[in-house]
C-alpha cells in the first residue's frame, strides 16, 4: 500500500509544517517573521529570562497547571471508582453532567463562569482559573481513569480485604499502585490542558496572566515576536522530554506488572 | 464438639431475587467439604456469606459458635482462594504470601520471612520469593493464593472453583495435592465446585445443591450409592433411569425384571404404582460366552459404543424400554470389544436398584 | 433491608460528591445563570433583572448574528469534514499497516506538534499562510503563481485550514481506537468469502468504524464551532465567528446579556445539530441491521 504510506509522509508533513518552523525563526536574526531567513543567533533566547513579565506568566502558569492537574486527577479519581464499583440512585445522570465540559464550547464555560464571578463579586486571580480549568480537566481525567478502574480484577481487592487489610488500606496498598499509570497519565494531560488552555484563562484571569494570555498581549508588537518563538522551542522540547520520560514511565510500569503493551496512554 | 461453621435457616435476597433459601449446615472442624452444584445454584453465594462479602438477609451464621452478624470479611476467621487467584501483580511472590502479615506487629522482619519461606514450601514453590508474580504460571499462581491464605492460620480455609482454571493434567494433580495439604495443616476446607468428580475425589462430605437449597448433604459413598432424588442421581455420575410398577417389597422394572427391594433403597419413601428405577453402568456387566451371571440377568442390543481406552461404554437397548442404557466394562486382556447390533446377555444387581417416585 | 446494601450506596454516593458538587456549582449554575442573563438587559455597567425577550429578537432580526452564526455553523462544518476526512486515512494506516510493538511511536509522533502552545501554533499558521509566507514565496519561486494569494491569509479558509491542523489528533486518536478494536478475523472471513481488499474496507471495516467516527466527527465539530483563537487571528474580517462577536459582547460592549443569547443560541444549535447527527447515525447503523 505505497500510496497510503505516501499519504502517511504527508500528511505528517502537514502535521510538523507549523512547528519546524519555530526553530528556525527562533533562531534566525530579524523581528520579522518571514523568509528568507538572516542569520543565526541565539539572542531571543538570552531574552526569556530578561523579561520578568515572561518569566511571572511562565510561574503562573505552572501554578495553575500543576494545582489543576492534582485537583482534576482527584476528582476523576472519585467518580472513576464511584462509576465503576458503586451503584446509587440517579448514577447515569450524575456522571453525565460530570462529563458535560467535554462537548461545551470553551467559550461558553469560560462566559459562564465570568458572569457568576462578577455577580457574587468574586475577585479574579489565580483560583478563578484554576476553578475553571478543573472544570474542564476532570472530564478527561475520569475518561483515563474510567479504563484503568475497569481493567483492575475486582477480586485483587477482595482478596486484600479478606487478609485483614482496611478499606483504605486496601486501597493504598492494591488500588493505588494498579492504577497509577492512569493517574500519571491524568496527571500529565491535565497538566498540559492547562498551561495551553486560553480562552478560560483570558477571561478568567486576574493581574497576572497566564503564559497564553500574556503571549496573545504579545503578539501584536512585531519587535516581541521572536522571544515568543524562542519560548515556543523551549516548551516544546520540555513538553518531548517530558512525553518521552512518561513513555518510558509506562512502559516500565506494564513490564513490572506484566501486562501487554496495549501502546500509548489510550 | 462446636461445629466450626453453622448455619441455621440461612437466607439471601438480591432484591426480590431469592438466591439462598433456608440454608442448615454444620461444617465440622477439620473437615474437606465441599458446595457442588450447577451455575447459579447459590454455591458461591453461600460461600461469599461464609466469607463475608455478602450479608444474609435472615438466618444466623456461626463461625466457632461466634455470631458473624456485622462482622465484615477482614475480621472473621476464614480466608479465601478466589478463583482468578488474586495474585497482586506489582508485588513479588513472598510480598503476596506475607501480605496478610503486615499488621502483625508481634512478628519481626525475619520472622515474616520465616513464616514466608514455610509457607511456601509446604505448597511446593519453596525458593519462589523473590519471584515477580506476574511470571508465574496457572499451577503456579493458585499455589501463591493458597500460601497466602494458609500463612494466616485461619479456622476456615475458603475455596472458589479454585481448579477450574487449569488443564486436566494439572487439575487431578492439585486434587491429590489439595486433600495432602488439608489433612497436613488439618484446617477446615470448603470447597465450591461444579466438577462432581473432583468434589467425590476430595471431600469427606459434599452438600448439592440446586437453586439455592441443598438437595443432599452425605460422605461421596452415600451420595454416590444412595442419591436421595432423582436430580441429585443424575447430577453425580452417569444414572440409567428405567420405567418401572412397585407393589410392596417388589418393584418390576423395564427390561430388568421383577426385584425385591429394601427399603433403605427408596430415599423418598418406599413408592406404589409407577415409580423410575436408577441404575448405575459399573453395576451392570456383559456376559461372554457361558459365562454364569452372579446375580440376575436379561438380554439387550448393542445400540452404540464407546471405546476409552481403558474402559467401553455400551448403550444398550433392552426389551421394552425405548431408551438405552449405559453399561460400562473395563477392556480386560483377553476381553473383546462387541459390535453396534449384536445381542448380549446382561447381568445386573438388584442391591444396586434405587428407587424413586 | 440489610444495612450492608445501603452501606454501598452511601459510600458510592460519598465518593461521587465532591466530583458531583463541584460540577453542580461550576457548571450547572453558571449554565443557569447564563440562561437567566440572556432574558436581562444591560445599560453600560448597571443590569436591569426585568426578564425581557428583547434580546432574543435582536438576535434573531439583525442579520450579522445570523450571518455569523451562519458562517461558524458552515467553517465548523467544513473543519469537521477536512479534518475527518484526512484523519481517516493515517488512523487506518497506523492500526493496519504499522507493526504493533510501533503503533504507540507513531502516535507518539503524530501528537508531539500538539505541544506547541495553541495560540504559537495559530500565529505559526498566520506566518505560513500569510502574504511573505512559507506558502506564497515557495510558490512564486516555483513560478506557479505571480502574485501571493490573498485569500489565503485573513480569510476563512485560512481559519479552516488552521482549525483543520489544530484538531488533527482528536480525530485521528478516536478513528484509530475503533479501528484497533475490529476483530482482525472478520477481514479474514470476508476475503475468505471471496471479497476483494476493497470491498472488505467498505462492507466490514468501515461501518464498525462508525462508532469513532461519530465521536471523532463530535470531538471535533462542538469546540470548533466556539473557538475564538484562530478567526481572531487568521480570519480576517470575513472569517470571524459566533465566540469573537459573544466576546465582544462581553468585554468590550459591556453588553453581558447579549453575550449571553448568543452563547445560548449557539449552544442551542450545536446540541441541535450534533442530536440530529448521532440520530441519523442510529437509523444508518440500525437500517444495516436490519
Amino acid at each position: 500500500m505505497t500510496w497510503l504510506r505516501g499519504y502517511a509522509l504527508l500528511y505528517l508533513l502537514f502535521l510538523y509544517a507549523p512547528i519546524i518552523l519555530l526553530p528556525m525563526f527562533a533562531f534566525n536574526d530579524s523581528t520579522i517573521i518571514a523568509f528568507p531567513l538572516s542569520g543565526f543567533t541565539i539572542r531571543w533566547f538570552v531574552e526569556i529570562p530578561n523579561t520578568p513579565a515572561l518569566v511571572k506568566s511562565v510561574q503562573t502558569s505552572v501554578i495553575i497547571a500543576v494545582t489543576t492537574a492534582l485537583l482534576s486527577t482527584t476528582l476523576g479519581i472519585c467518580a472513576a471508582r464511584a462509576g465503576a464499583k458503586y451503584t446509587f440512585p440517579f448514577k447515569a445522570p450524575i456522571l453525565g453532567f460530570i462529563m458535560l465540559p467535554l462537548v461545551l464550547p470553551e467559550i461558553i464555560v469560560a462566559v459562564s463562569l465570568l458572569v457568576v464571578l462578577l455577580a457574587l463579586g468574586l475577585p479574579l486571580g489565580h483560583w478563578t482559573v484554576i476553578l475553571g480549568h478543573t472544570l474542564i480537566c476532570t472530564p478527561f481525567c475520569i475518561a483515563i481513569l474510567n479504563s484503568a478502574f475497569a481493567n483492575l480484577d475486582p477480586s485483587l481487592e477482595e482478596a486484600a480485604f479478606d487478609l485483614g487489610e482496611s478499606r483504605w488500606s486496601t486501597f493504598r496498598l492494591i488500588t493505588l499502585p494498579l492504577v497509577m499509570p492512569g493517574i500519571i497519565s491524568a496527571l500529565l494531560i491535565s497538566f498540559t490542558i492547562s498551561l495551553d488552555e486560553f480562552i478560560i484563562a483570558f477571561f478568567l484571569t486576574g493581574t497576572e496572566p497566564t503564559l497564553p494570555v500574556y503571549l496573545w498581549g504579545q503578539l501584536r508588537f512585531p519587535q516581541k515576536i521572536p522571544v515568543v518563538m524562542a519560548l515556543g522551542t523551549i516548551l516544546v522540547a520540555l513538553s518531548v522530554l517530558l512525553l518521552i520520560l512518561a513513555e518510558f514511565a509506562r512502559r516500565r510500569g506494564i513490564a513490572r506488572m506484566g501486562g501487554k503493551d496495549t501502546g500509548g496512554f489510550l | 464438639m462446636t461445629p466450626i461453621v453453622s448455619l441455621r435457616d440461612v437466607q439471601k435476597y438480591y432484591g426480590t431475587y431469592h438466591a439462598l433459601r433456608g440454608i442448615d449446615l454444620d461444617i465440622a472442624q477439620g473437615e474437606f467439604f465441599s458446595l457442588l452444584g450447577p451455575s447459579g445454584c447459590g454455591k458461591t453465594t453461600l460461600l461469599r456469606t461464609i466469607a463475608g462479602f455478602e450479608e444474609i438477609s435472615s438466618g444466623t451464621l456461626l463461625l466457632s459458635g461466634q455470631d458473624m452478624s456485622g462482622v465484615p470479611a477482614n475480621k472473621r476467621p476464614t480466608n479465601m482462594v478466589f478463583q482468578s487467584y488474586a495474585i497482586f501483580p506489582h508485588l513479588s511472590v513472598a510480598e503476596n504470601v506475607a501480605f496478610g502479615l503486615r499488621k502483625r506487629g508481634d512478628l519481626n522482619a525475619k520472622a515474616k520471612q520465616a513464616l514466608v519461606e514455610d509457607s511456601l514450601d509446604m505448597v511446593g514453590l519453596g525458593g519462589f520469593g523473590a519471584r515477580a508474580a506476574h511470571a508465574l504460571s496457572g499451577g503456579q499462581r493458585q499455589r501463591v493464593a493458597l500460601a497466602r491464605a494458609l500463612i494466616l492460620k485461619p479456622k476456615v480455609l475458603l475455596l472458589d472453583e479454585p481448579l477450574s482454571a487449569l488443564d486436566k493434567k494439572l487439575r487431578e494433580q492439585m486434587q491429590n495435592e489439595l486433600r495432602r495439604l488439608q489433612r497436613h495443616v488439618g484446617i477446615t476446607f470448603v470447597l465450591v465446585t461444579h466438577d462432581q468428580e473432583e468434589a467425590l475425589i476430595m471431600s469427606d462430605r459434599i452438600a448439592v445443591m440446586f437453586e439455592g437449597e441443598i438437595a443432599q448433604l452425605a460422605d461421596p459413598q452415600t451420595l454416590y450409592r444412595r442419591p436421595k432424588s432423582r436430580r441429585v442421581a443424575d447430577f453425580i455420575g452417569v444414572m440409567n433411569f428405567l420405567p418401572a410398577t412397585a407393589s410392596g417389597k417388589t418393584v418390576e422394572i423395564g427390561g430388568l425384571g421383577r426385584a425385591d427391594i429394601e427399603p433403605e433403597q427408596c430415599p423418598a419413601g418406599t413408592p406404589a404404582g409407577g415409580c423410575t428405577v436408577g441404575i448405575r453402568p459399573e453395576t451392570m456387566s456383559i456376559l461372554f460366552g457361558d459365562e454364569p451371571a452372579p446375580a440376575r440377568e436379561t438380554t439387550g442390543t448393542v445400540h452404540e459404543l464407546a471405546y476409552y481406552g481403558d474402559m467401553t461404554y455400551y448403550d444398550i437397548v433392552l426389551d421394552g424400554v425405548e431408551k438405552p442404557v449405559t453399561l460400562s466394562m473395563k477392556n480386560l486382556v483377553g476381553r473383546r470389544v462387541l459390535e453396534r447390533g449384536e445381542t448380549a446377555r446382561i447381568s445386573w444387581d438388584e442391591r444396586a436398584l434405587v428407587v424413586f417416585a | 433491608m440489610p444495612t450492608f446494601r445501603n452501606s454501598e450506596t452511601a459510600r458510592g454516593l460519598s465518593l461521587i460528591a465532591p466530583p458531583a458538587l463541584f460540577a453542580l456549582l461550576l457548571l450547572a449554575v453558571p449554565l443557569t445563570a447564563i440562561f437567566a442573563f440572556s432574558f436581562w438587559t444591560q445599560d453600560f455597567l448597571t443590569i436591569d433583572y426585568t426578564p425581557t425577550l428583547k434580546n432574543y429578537r435582536e438576535a434573531l432580526s439583525e442579520p450579522i448574528y445570523g450571518q455569523l452564526m451562519l458562517r461558524s455553523v458552515l467553517i465548523a462544518g467544513a473543519v469537521t469534514l477536512a479534518t475527518v476526512v484526512l484523519a481517516y486515512p493515517i488512523a487506518y494506516f497506523i492500526s493496519f499497516h504499522i507493526a504493533p510493538n510501533r503503533k504507540s511511536l507513531w502516535i507518539f509522533l503524530i501528537t508531539i506538534p500538539f505541544w506547541t502552545a495553541y495560540l504559537i501554533r495559530v500565529f505559526l499558521w498566520k506566518v505560513i499562510l500569510g502574504f511573505n509566507g512559507v506558502v506564497n514565496s515557495s510558490l512564486m519561486t516555483l513560478g506557479l503563481i505571480d502574485a501571493p494569494l490573498s485569500e489565503i491569509s485573513y480569510s476563512p479558509y485560512a481559519v479552516v485550514i488552521t482549525l483543520a491542523h489544530a484538531f488533527a489528533p482528536f480525530a485521528i486518536l478516536p478513528i484509530f481506537v475503533s479501528l484497533e478494536k475490529i476483530d482482525r478475523s472478520l477481514l479474514e472471513a470476508s476475503r475468505d468469502l471471496g471479497e476483494s481488499r476493497f470491498m472488505t474496507f467498505l462492507r466490514v471495516t468501515l461501518p464498525l468504524s462508525v462508532p469513532g467516527v461519530v465521536a471523532a466527527v463530535l470531538i471535533v465539530f462542538i469546540p470548533t464551532i466556539g473557538d475564538y483563537v484562530t478567526p481572531r487571528l487568521v480570519g480576517g474580517p470575513d472569517g470571524l465567528m459566533i465566540a469573537n462577536m459573544i466576546q465582544v459582547q462581553f468585554l468590550r460592549l459591556n453588553n453581558a446579556p447579549m453575550g449571553a443569547t448568543l452563547a445560548v443560541i449557539a449552544m442551542a444549535i450545536v446540541t441541535v445539530i450534533s442530536l440530529i447527527f448521532i440520530f441519523l447515525n442510529r437509523r444508518w447503523l440500525k437500517g444495516r441491521k436490519a
